[in-house]
């Protein structure tokens, strides 16, 4: 048998990969073209609120099982519910950033289902009479939309609906099933779109924009990655240009039969099982067969949709509206109320940190998410000081000071902090400390190694004022004199003569570079300047003066 | 007698009456806290500070009433050996006002039923006989608490009408069945069966007790979401000039409605008779009489068994054993949840209840819904229109008036009070009603309600009064009394006692 050599085989291997990847791609675009690809979202997200939806008893999502359960919340006979005014708060402001139009009379209605984790055998739902109908969200290229959908993108929502969670219930096989009422009757809304949306990358790019909105209006406080946020998806396939489907979904007609993928807990999965699920849908229709309208599964890490139920096995959800509770009255004045108070949403944020504060919109985009825009209170605290600081200075470097924050408190301070696995925490590093860390740089105080040893040492925990740590360290730059320059270079040229004879015989100015590694290390710490310092080696080594 | 003499009698008399099965839980002749509440209530008389018109007396309640110091079962398997953790509202006003729990009232289980046969805990006997001595129906479903009235077990029930299960039972009972208007009375606690409609009423022997403890309890709960508000209850009143009721009783006389749709050829002619007898009576007292339509009439009984068993299928969904109640031996073996679910609540659910779930689960399904459970709720809002069309009194909640010539025309033409029978017939045999043999189908049990359930779809208040069935007044007590219904318009409660105190035992 011939024996190949390994590093061979790993070409061939890559090279095969590459090439699979390459026919996939072309299979998708291929079939993009013939296929259109139509998708609905349904979005769950469990409301910031004090209370649960109909009872006093409090939210708590990390306390211990069955502390914070009402007599309504274990469905006590005789107790009822009582609607707590306060959770339709964050319900509303959330509506408001979706764009909706608030329903002046909403009513509950009651979604019947047998399972542990509904205690009441129903759930509390609007289905006939939701709060909240026809918003729209406006998505752009940097949310991430495919190509295709081009700069923009509107996806229409049809409503908004306030509901109750279920219990937590968890399996212990083969007879037991621990439950947790604490989450019980914890408020939610659900937010469906219309069926609008027609490449994968979009729903992902929808579902991860709803949920910046929600943080950015405080109507959520978990994400996704929590469990704060649920996720299930209707797809259906049908040829481009092809009206003829007898299927309708919430009024858009001429759509193929859609499945529906249940829970989708992260962005990707969102992304993936709709990628999985059109293409199952795909080969199911090229090979002549049919698609049956059901519900189906995603697991993480899988490459297939799985079925759940079919068509027989759906629940008949009997809904009926709930005796017990009134309707809903939402007047005109908490509307304005809370529309005038709403804080500004991502894309406005955006808009912001881009035109004012001169960043690029890769940064800005991250400023806004990360941490529920923690960060850029942060960031935006570092700038205000900064400016204080550097009234002296020229307009051009003033001008350019958002950017330059914008990089330590991105990219330097964030390095740190995954480096550390740490989470976030505005008070690790002051913003007053970065500013006067900055402030120093910008004025060439200290040098750009010297600034981020700095910010490792309090980053660390050196709670010392900057300057006096600086001065303590004896980290202040103080220029060394041209004379001394000389002295270190013509040392470092002395014991390597050999690299000095390929610099200037070969020309490989590169190893430049190296003789000012040399310098900086044999020259007083933080003193020696890297430009000044390549400026004499050339003049040394290649007779070249400035 | 000393009111700690008087609960020595009603609990010698509970004791006493035991094989007419009217409690679930009766008080215990040697033991428990009646004694020490009768005595303690008695010092407070002789020092003048009783605390209500009922303190120290006995109040028997409903066992769908939660009580946290006796069980609740609901006269069902799945509840048998349940206790709330909680009194219900209308519990804790009345041991406020100083009332002692007389223990708790058999039922129909979950309060499905007119004659108190479908108990887990046996039916409940009339004390009244028929021909050759056989049990009468008790009427259900507050069947236990009536009886428990009629043969002084107690000082008064409370129980709940959903339907007529107040009033059925104290017609068949020859007790008075208050059931009020809907929302005025707390049903925090009480156990729903069909909340829309469940109202919680009064039984007693006179209407003066009837209206004592209704004055204790028509107070605004915000526990209970559908209780009226304060706002609303002073909208009511001032839109009825309920203070001012003696002079609208006086100033001019009465104008007494009789629903030509209740006479029908069911009617049994001894009802038939005390209902001529009392509009007689009142006709002689100077009130006017006059016929009036109620063209819904007809289809609200069927309206009403959808809309009932709809929200009981609902309500009842809550009985899985998981977290209270009883769960079926077998049913934690390794199997399905839904194995676990239909074990129990197989096990647990009697007959009448599973056929009321079986029916409302389908009226509610998506195949169904438009046809039967919509279509109810429409006939629900013109029976309410018919009421109003018929009342002098405008409805004090009605959000707008939809036909204002109609309203102009009831302005002028319109009664005051309704007057018909409680039920079409006298209280059947109870071996009637449960043998087999006779091809009875289960829905000949419905037609009962037939009066009834007008008042309940469009949340009226009504009272049902035991009335001679003979033209000559006077004859013997307890011999042919039969149910006279008064039903008021929304709100005007005082009214309907007042009439019904008119009217009692005449």
């Amino acid at each position: 048998q011939e024996r190949i050599p390994i590093r061979k085989q790993l070409k061939q291997e890559a090279k095969a990969i590459k090439s699979r990847k390459r026919e996939r791609r072309e299979q998708e675009e291929a079939s993009r073209h013939k296929w259109e690809l139509t998708v609905g979202v349904e979005i769950h997200a469990q409301l910031n609120t004090e209370t649960k939806l109909f009872s006093r008893a409090p939210t708590s999502p990390s306390e211990l099982p069955n502390t914070n359960v009402a007599l309504f919340d274990l469905a006590f006979p005789g107790s009822q519910p009582e609607f707590q005014v306060a959770t339709l708060l964050p319900a509303l402001r959330a509506a408001i950033a979706l764009n909706c139009d608030i329903q002046p009379v909403s009513r509950f209605d009651r979604k019947h289902y047998f399972y542990q984790d509904q205690p009441s055998g129903y759930q509390i739902t609007q289905y006939y009479e939701p709060f909240a109908r026809n918003g729209y969200l406006d998505l752009f290229r940097h949310d991430g939309i495919a190509p295709e959908d081009g700069d923009r993108v509107r996806i229409g929502i049809k409503q908004i609906q306030l509901e109750q969670d279920t219990a937590k219930s968890q399996e212990y096989p083969p007879s037991m099933q621990l439950l947790d009422f604490n989450r019980v009757s914890h408020p939610l809304i659900e937010i469906i779109t219309m069926p609008e949306i027609h490449t994968p990358a979009t729903a992902a790019a929808f579902v991860r924009k709803v949920q910046a909105i929600l943080q950015s209006c405080s109507a959520v406080t978990t994400g996704m990655e929590a469990g704060g946020l649920r996720a299930d998806i209707n797809v259906s396939v049908r040829l481009r240009g092809d009206g003829s489907g007898t299927h309708q979904y919430s009024g858009i007609g001429g759509l193929g039969q859609r499945t529906e993928i249940k829970n989708l807990s992260s962005f990707k999965a969102v992304e993936d099982a709709i990628i999985a699920e059109k293409n199952r849908q795909i080969a199911v229709l090229e090979s002549g067969g049919v698609v049956e309208g059901e519900t189906r599964g995603w697991t993480i890490g899988s490459t297939e949709t799985r079925k759940l139920r079919g068509k027989e096995g759906e629940v008949d959800y009997r809904y009926m509206p709930d005796p017990d509770i009134p309707p809903l009255l939402i007047g005109k004045d908490i509307i304005s109320a809370l529309s005038n108070t709403l804080p500004a949403g991502p894309d406005a944020l955006i808009d912001m940190l881009v035109g004012q504060y001169g960043l690029a919109i890769e940064d800005a985009k991250p400023l806004v998410e990360l941490e529920d825009g923690a960060r850029l209170e942060y960031y935006q605290d570092v700038v205000d000081i900064l400016r204080n600081l550097q009234q002296d200075l020229d307009s051009k470097t003033q001008a350019g000071l958002g950017r330059v924050a914008g990089n330590w408190v991105l990219h330097e301070l964030g390095g740190l902090l995954s480096k550390a696995g740490l989470a976030w925490d505005a008070e690790r590093v002051t913003a007053e400390s970065l500013a006067a860390l900055i402030d120093q740089l910008q004025r060439k105080r200290i040098t750009g190694a010297t600034a981020k040893k700095v910010l490792a040492m309090l980053f660390d925990g050196d709670r010392r004022p900057v300057a006096q740590l600086l001065e303590e360290e004896n980290l202040i730059l103080r220029p060394l004199s041209r004379e001394e320059y000389i002295a270190l270079a013509s040392a470092a040229i002395e014991l390597n003569p050999q690299m000095v004879e390929q610099i200037r015989s070969k020309n490989q100015l590169g190893k430049l570079g190296w003789f000012v590694g040399q310098m900086m290390r044999m020259g007083e710490k933080g003193r020696v300047e890297a430009q000044k310092a390549d400026a004499i080696l050339r003049e040394l080594i290649l007779g070249l003066s400035q | 007698m000393s009111l700690l003499l008087e609960a020595e009698r009603y609990v010698a008399n509970q004791s006493s009456n035991r094989m007419l099965n009217a409690f679930i839980t009766p008080l215990c002749r040697h033991s428990g806290r009646w004694h020490d509440q009768a005595k303690d209530a008695d010092i407070r008389g002789k020092q003048g500070k009783l605390r209500s018109r009922l303190d120290g007396r006995f109040i028997a309640f409903k066992d769908n009433i939660c009580t946290r110091d006796f069980p609740t079962t609901c006269a069902s398997k799945s509840l048998d050996t349940f206790t709330s953790p909680f009194n219900a509202t209308v519990v804790q006003q009345l041991e406020d006002a100083g009332a002692i729990v007389a223990g708790k009232t058999n039922l129909d289980e979950f309060g499905m039923g007119s004659h108190s046969i479908y108990s887990s805990f046996g039916h409940v006997m009339n004390t009244r006989r028929g021909d050759d001595s056989k049990f009468l129906s008790a009427g259900g479903s507050s069947g236990g608490n009536a009886v428990a009235v009629a043969t002084d077990q107690c000082y008064a029930a409370l129980g709940t009408d959903t339907g007529g299960s107040i009033r059925l039972p104290a017609a068949y009972t020859g007790t008075v069945g208050f059931k009020p208007s809907y929302g005025l009375l707390s049903r925090w606690g009480v156990i729903a069966y069909a909340n829309s409609l469940d109202t919680v009423g009064i039984l007693a022997k006179r209407v003066s007790v009837a209206r004592d403890v209704f004055d204790v309890l028509n107070k605004h709960d915000p526990r209970d979401p559908t209780s009226i508000s304060p706002s609303s209850r002073s909208r009511i009143s001032s839109k009825l000039n309920l203070p001012q009721l003696t002079s609208r009783l006086t100033s001019r006389p009465l104008r007494i409605g009789i629903p030509l749709e209740y006479n029908i050829s069911e009617l049994a002619p001894s009802v038939r008779q005390a209902w001529c007898h009392s509009l007689e009576y009142l006709r002689q007292q100077g009130h006017t009489i006059q016929p009036v339509s109620l063209p819904m009439t007809k289809l609200a009984l069927s309206a009403y068994y959808v809309l009932a068993p709809a929200e009981a299928s609902s309500n009842l969904a809550k009985y899985d054993g998981v977290r209270y109640g009883t769960r079926s031996d077998d049913s934690t073996e390794n199997q399905s949840e839904t194995y676990l679910y239909a074990k129990t609540r197989g096990a647990g659910f009697g007959p009448e209840v599973k056929r009321r779930i079986m029916l409302g689960a389908f009226s509610l399904s998506a195949q169904a819904i438009d046809n039967y459970f919509i279509q109810a709720q429409r006939i629900r809002r013109l029976v309410r229109h018919d009421f109003d069309a018929a009342f002098q009194a405008e409805h004090p909640l009605a959000a707008e008036i939809r036909n204002v010539e109609l309203r102009q025309q009831a302005k002028q033409t319109g009664i005051d009070v309704l007057i018909s029978p409680t039920a079409p017939t006298p209280p059947p045999t109870i071996s009637d009603i449960t043998d087999t043999s006779t091809k009875r189908s289960n829905l000949d049990a419905y037609i009962n309600d037939v009066f009834t359930v007008p008042a309940s779809l469009a949340g009226l208040p009504a009272i049902s009064v035991p009335v001679s069935g003979k033209d000559n007044a006077g004859n013997q007590e307890g011999d042919i009394l039969a149910g006279i219904q008064v039903i008021g318009q929304y709100g005007d409660d005082e009214l309907v006692l007042k009439v019904g105190e008119l009217l009692e035992r005449r």
